[in-house]
């Protein structure tokens, strides 16, 4: 639907990470350096976790939902987690405070992923003459997306930076962070052993990620209390 | 860093990867046929482009928006089952504007397709569509038509989308740019049309059927995301007849085709075998020869689909034959007749067998002197047991009697019924009656038959020529030439073999000498017997092969393998190419590819612009809200402490307490 529809889609997609980089007070201590550091952990991060795929994943021809293989593919995805441990704790960052950063590590990673999942179809499918809902439905995903690269940041921020837990909140912030990022794992499973359709996959990462988002803004304010 | 050029050949791959994975069914691409194109004595005739580039109608577009409707930026859809001849007549006669013409053929005139045998019904209805079809391309092939017209073949693709074309048009949408597609620049939209409301009533109360549907926001169904819009559309209801009208799918015909050029020099190409007779010792004069002749080649409205089972496949395949069975007799000097044969194999066919007449004309004239006796095979594949000999010289002349009994003879022991037509010509010069047809052609207005030529007119009256044809009068001009319904499945083999059994069976008793007398030269079950596959795999083989003559070269497969079938059966072969006449131009570009685009309007890409804005808007806001100014309720809390904040709420309460 040439450039008007990949113009409303590329805004769908990569709108909000710009509002809620301006909209929040990320804008106000200047902490782009940031994001865009944890976007290059990212990129190499996808780097790693692609060498990792091609070298233990069996390529099948078949869209079935292979257990082994999902397990696998769950396990090379901790990968993921190590690099957002590496951009949370191991870069240096300015002097900005364990709330900001863990909003800024979430946002620069949210935005590098999208834009490399998403910027190429939408380029080149979007601009056809040919119209159809993918790619909003893309740009709906790439929305649940950032709120749960928000909520994995700020469950590791809780899980690595702070010291100081209440001791009863600790198995719920593991628990819950197991949760997100097994995400991609369990949103797989769910277009190819159960066979959703992809508005109803997109509905449930939605409601997911608002919920998971939920619980870690509790966890995270809950944690914040103690020092009270 | 090292990882760079690594990183990036990576990056592309993933990009491939991805975009392969994404753009699989985007779009859907049918086989479609150009009507053809061609001037005649400079006038041009057919469709006159075959780039196109519009939006999708039906025919009930026409009956819902009346005479009103402006289609010059639409492709007509029409399916040649539910056709409707006084409108398609009037439409071209009166040349109407139309962004382009699309006529959908049952699968059934497919070359490709193989006819199961449905019963009888189904054979009715075949006819009834035939002679549709033959009507419509006598309409097409005729006119000048300023637009595409393309000729495809139902599928389950074209009908859903036909269906959804349909849909749109009962309720009075028009697929114009606006409203069902991209706007072009530098083109005002015709005014946007209301639908009339009855239709609406109707449309809007069809949804309501079902209530729970449309209570229900969000239906889990299974189907396909590209019908998702649905959903949104019953979502808002109280704007929901507006907008199912605004964000309805509509559809782009896209064939991607070049200008159509010209033809540089259309070929005639005709092949001649020549079987010598048996020379008796001490005989100096020239044995007498008997010309075999049959054009191959076709011409119908859609080239790419001319494959021309009856006309003149069948004169074709059964040419083969008997130069097999005649082969097989002259190949022993103990059976050699004392006559030369010659088969020949002629092009140029439909445009008044110019490639006879060059034919006739270039031979040298010690041979053309010694041809006693032509034969012409036209159209002899149809079911029925008649058969006609047309003559020019009058019936009471003594050569045209013999060759006529003796083809009774023959007839009658097969079953067979031939009659002897008469017609006349009035020009002792070949060359001015072939005039004489072009002036006729000029006159061509009404289309009333003018006209008519057989092929034996395009020999001297000193020789005895005939054709035989199931036909009882010459077909028109470009007429029963192989047009888009005669194929394969309207063709009968048994009959060309009898037909075959009737010319071999009393062409060999003229060779040899036995009229009158009951032999049965290839009797079934001999080594002489008619060969029914033989006939079959030919069959088939033209069948699927298009023949317009202008199209086919020298090295096209069809030529070269005529000309070895012949070169098996005869002795000596001559492969003659000349240039069609001048009075015939072709262009080329007899085919393409038709893509099938789902577009939405301009206007849904408005109103999700909107939407997007205001999610945006909407996140902007409740982002703001939720951490600038909590964050300042709860720095303020971390501060003061949180019995503060309590208090700052309770202030008006505590301070009745502390008055009280």
């Amino acid at each position: 639907m040439t450039m008007f529809h990949f113009l409303n889609c590329a805004i769908l997609t990569f709108g909000p990470h710009a509002v809620y980089y301006s909209a929040t007070p990320l804008s106000e201590y200047d902490t782009l350096g940031t994001s865009i550091k944890a976007a290059v952990v990212y990129l190499v991060t996808a780097l790693v976790k692609l060498v990792c795929l091609a070298t233990f994943l069996k390529v099948s021809e078949s869209d079935s939902f292979d257990p082994y293989q999902e397990l696998l593919k769950a396990l090379i995805g901790f990968v993921d987690v190590a690099g957002l441990y590496f951009a949370l704790t191991q870069l240096t960052h300015r002097n900005i405070s364990q709330n900001h950063k863990f909003q800024a590590v979430g946002l620069g990673w949210a935005f590098a992923d999208s834009v490399l999942h998403r910027l190429a179809p939408l380029w080149v499918g979007a601009r056809g003459l040919e119209f159809t809902w993918d790619f909003v439905l893309q740009g709906l995903e790439a929305n649940a997306n950032l709120v749960l690269c928000l909520s994995l940041a700020a469950l590791g921020s809780l899980i690595w930076l702070r010291k100081n837990k209440p001791k009863t909140l600790i198995p719920i912030i593991y628990a819950c962070a197991g949760i997100v990022a097994t995400m991609p794992s369990i949103t797989s499973y769910l277009k190819r052993g159960l066979g959703w359709h992809f508005p109803k996959v997109v509905g449930f990462e939605l409601f997911t990620s608002l919920v998971m988002a939920f619980i870690s803004w509790q966890l995270f304010t809950a944690c914040q209390r103690p020092s009270n | 860093m090292f990882v760079e050029p690594v990183y990036s050949s990576l990056i592309t791959l993933l990009i491939i990867v991805v975009a392969c994975a994404e753009l699989c069914d985007a779009v859907t691409v049918v086989d479609v046929y150009r009507l053809v194109q061609y001037d005649l004595g400079g006038v041009p005739l057919g469709s006159r482009l075959a780039a196109l580039s519009h939006h999708a109608g039906s025919s009930l577009y026409l009956s819902s928006a009346g005479a009103a409707a402006d289609l010059s930026r639409t492709v007509l859809i029409l399916p040649v089952r539910e056709l409707n001849l006084t409108f398609i007549r009037d439409y071209i006669g009166q040349r109407k504007p139309l962004g382009g013409l699309l006529l959908l053929l049952p699968p059934v005139f497919s070359p490709q397709h193989s006819d199961s045998g449905g019963g009888a019904d189904q054979d009715s209805a075949k006819d009834l569509v035939k002679e549709v079809l033959i009507e419509v391309e006598r309409l097409l092939i005729h006119a000048n038509i300023p637009y595409p017209v393309y000729f495809g073949f139902e599928d389950e693709a074209v009908h859903a989308m036909l269906g959804d074309v349909k849909k749109n048009d009962i309720t009075g949408q028009p697929a114009t740019a606006t409203t069902g597609g991209q706007s072009e620049p530098g083109h005002p939209s015709p005014s946007d049309q209301r639908p009339p409301l009855g239709n609406f009533n109707n449309y809007a109360s069809k949804v309501q059927q079902s209530p729970l549907d449309s209570l229900l926001c969000v239906r889990l169904s299974d189907e396909p995301i590209a019908f998702g819009y649905q959903r949104w559309a019953l979502i808002g209801r109280r704007c929901g007849p507006w907008l199912r009208r605004r964000a309805a799918k509509s559809y782009k015909l896209v064939v991607a085709a070049p200008e159509p050029r010209k033809v540089a020099s259309p070929a005639i190409i005709n092949i001649q075998g020549w079987l010598p007779g048996l020379k008796a010792d001490g005989d100096s004069n020239q044995l007498p020869t008997i010309a075999i002749v049959a054009s191959y080649d076709t011409f119908g409205a859609a080239p790419a689909l001319s494959v021309g089972s009856d006309s003149n496949g069948s004169g074709v395949v059964a040419l083969l034959e008997i130069a097999r069975l005649f082969s097989i007799l002259y190949s022993n000097p103990k059976t050699r007749g004392r006559y030369n044969l010659l088969f020949v194999l002629t092009s140029g066919g439909p445009y008044n067998y110019n490639g006879t007449h060059k034919w006739l004309r270039s031979m040298d004239q010690r041979l053309r002197e010694t041809i006693d006796y032509a034969i012409c095979l036209n159209s002899i594949g149809s079911s029925s047991n008649e058969l006609w000999l047309h003559v020019s010289k009058p019936p009471e002349n003594a050569y045209i009697k013999q060759i006529f009994e003796g083809f009774s003879t023959v007839s009658e022991e097969l079953g067979l019924k031939v009659g002897l037509k008469h017609k006349k010509i009035n020009i002792s010069n070949p060359r001015e009656s072939q005039m004489l047809s072009f002036i006729c052609l000029a006159l061509r207005t009404g289309y009333v038959p003018i006209c008519m030529v057989w092929e034996h007119e395009q020999f001297s009256l000193r020789v005895t020529a005939a054709t035989l044809s199931e036909l009882s009068v010459a077909p028109d001009f470009l007429e029963s030439t192989g047009g888009l319904s005669d194929n394969r499945n309207f063709i009968n083999e048994a009959s060309i073999s009898r037909s075959v059994k009737l010319v071999a069976e009393s062409l060999a008793r003229h060779i040899y000498g036995q009229q009158g007398k009951s032999i049965d030269i290839f009797a079934d079950h001999s080594s002489l017997s008619i060969n029914p596959s033989y006939i079959r795999s030919w069959v088939e083989f033209l069948s699927t092969t298009p023949r317009v003559a202008p199209f086919l070269s020298k090295n096209d497969p069809l030529i070269v393998a005529l000309k070895k079938e012949l070169a098996d059966h005869t002795v000596e072969v001559n492969v003659q190419q000349e240039l069609l006449d001048g009075m015939f131009t072709f262009y080329d570009s007899t085919s393409g590819r038709l893509h099938i685009y789902q577009v939405a309007s301009v206007t849904f890409d408005l109103i999700l612009l909107l939407v997007l804005a205001s999610y945006l808007i909407v996140l902007f806001s409740f982002l703001v809200i939720l951490t600038r100014v909590i964050s300042m309720l709860a720095d303020y809390v971390f501060e003061q402490g949180l019995d503060d904040l309590i208090s700052l709420f309770r202030r008006p309460s505590s301070r009745k307490v502390k008055t009280a």
